[in-house]
């Protein structure tokens, strides 16, 4: 048999059924380690039990408590009240803001877009222009709309 | 099921009848607060503690079943309540506190001499840290065990796992106690006749 080391301490808290503990009893019979291990387990055990007792609880305390249950008692609906409508205010404070973000972002992206259309507006002035002309398809022409304005009459502005 | 007097009262209080639970509170209230203080080594929060196992107590009427020995049902309240406080790590430097014996008189022998008196202090104080050094379960498992005495099946019930990790955590717990508390092992044991 192996050393039971696992078993030191249920044996010494009578917890192990009666065979294991046979089997346990018998090993330690010839195991000085296991002897001795359990010997240190029991002196931990008596040294826990030899502790100062715990202090008692205080003579008012099933006043305290049962004012305290009271006090709570009194007041479970509107709390539980106050509770929710925390929370709903909170789920449309929430969702107010999410929706005013949106509507941020919407308003920004459209402003962005009429930003560009303005900057580029020459552009798409002499965009028309030349597709009046002909067709605009090439990158080389697309190079020629976005120059136009450096271009003299003499170099073929229409 | 064996009878379980105390399930019988947390039925009737269940049923309304209040004197119930001031019975169950009387019943168990030195345990609790001796319970807590193993947890927070703190009188006064300790105290605070088992009063709010018991509030949690009277919160769970309705819904309490005797599915459980009552008793585990309060410890496994009060574990819960004690781990999450530790959690909270408020109470971590206080369980290492190098705080006296509360009552020296309450001393094993009744009479104590300086020598048991510095004694019983150095003990209180090497449990104090064992008991902060230990993960959180070896130490529910080690008070329920060693100052509660709780079966290994109740303290399963309590700590919501099997009766073989429970060995386990109790064996581990008590060899860590075998080497935290043996210099003040040592000098008692050499006291003996």
């Amino acid at each position: 048999m192996s050393h039971p080391r696992e078993d030191l301490t249920a044996l010494l808290d009578g917890a192990l059924a009666p065979e294991r503990r046979a089997a346990v009893e018998g090993h330690l019979a010839s195991c000085d380690a296991c002897r001795a291990e359990l010997e240190a387990l029991r002196d931990a055990v008596a040294a826990l039990a030899a502790l100062p007792p715990p202090p008692e609880p205080s003579p008012f305390f099933g006043a305290r408590l049962e004012a305290r249950i009271a006090r709570e008692a009194a007041s479970p609906a509107s709390l539980a009240w106050l509770h929710r409508l925390r929370w709903r205010l909170a789920l449309a404070a929430t969702g107010l803001a999410v929706a005013a973000a949106m509507a941020i972002f919407t308003v920004r992206q459209h402003r962005v877009a009429e930003e560009q259309i303005a900057a580029n507006l020459d552009l798409l002035d002499d965009y028309e222009v030349v597709a009046s002309v002909g067709d605009v398809s090439s990158a080389e022409d697309a190079e020629v709309v976005a120059s136009l304005d450096e271009l003299s009459p003499k170099e073929g502005r229409p | 099921m064996a009878q379980d007097a105390d399930a019988d009262l947390m039925l009737a209080f269940q049923r309304g009848d209040v004197s119930a639970f001031r019975a169950l509170y009387e019943r168990h209230a030195r345990a609790m607060v001796a319970f807590c203080h193993r947890f927070v080594r703190d009188p006064a929060r300790a105290e605070e503690l088992a009063q709010d196992v018991f509030v949690k107590l009277h919160g769970f009427r309705d819904r309490y079943e005797r599915s459980a020995r009552f008793r585990t049902f309060l410890y496994r309240i009060a574990s819960n309540h004690c781990l999450n406080e530790l959690r909270r790590g408020e109470h971590a430097a206080r369980a290492l506190d190098c705080e006296p014996p509360r009552d020296l008189d309450a001393l094993p022998g009744g009479g104590p001499t300086p020598e048991e008196v510095a004694r019983g202090a150095a003990l209180e104080r090497a449990v104090a840290r064992l008991l902060g050094a230990l993960p959180e379960k070896q130490r529910a498992a080690l008070v329920l065990c060693r100052f509660e005495g709780l079966s290994y099946e109740e303290i399963a019930g309590v700590l919501e796992t099997s009766v073989s990790a429970v060995k386990s955590l109790v064996h581990r717990a008590t060899v860590a106690a075998a080497a935290a508390l043996a210099p003040q092992a040592a000098p008692s044991k050499e006291a003996l006749p």
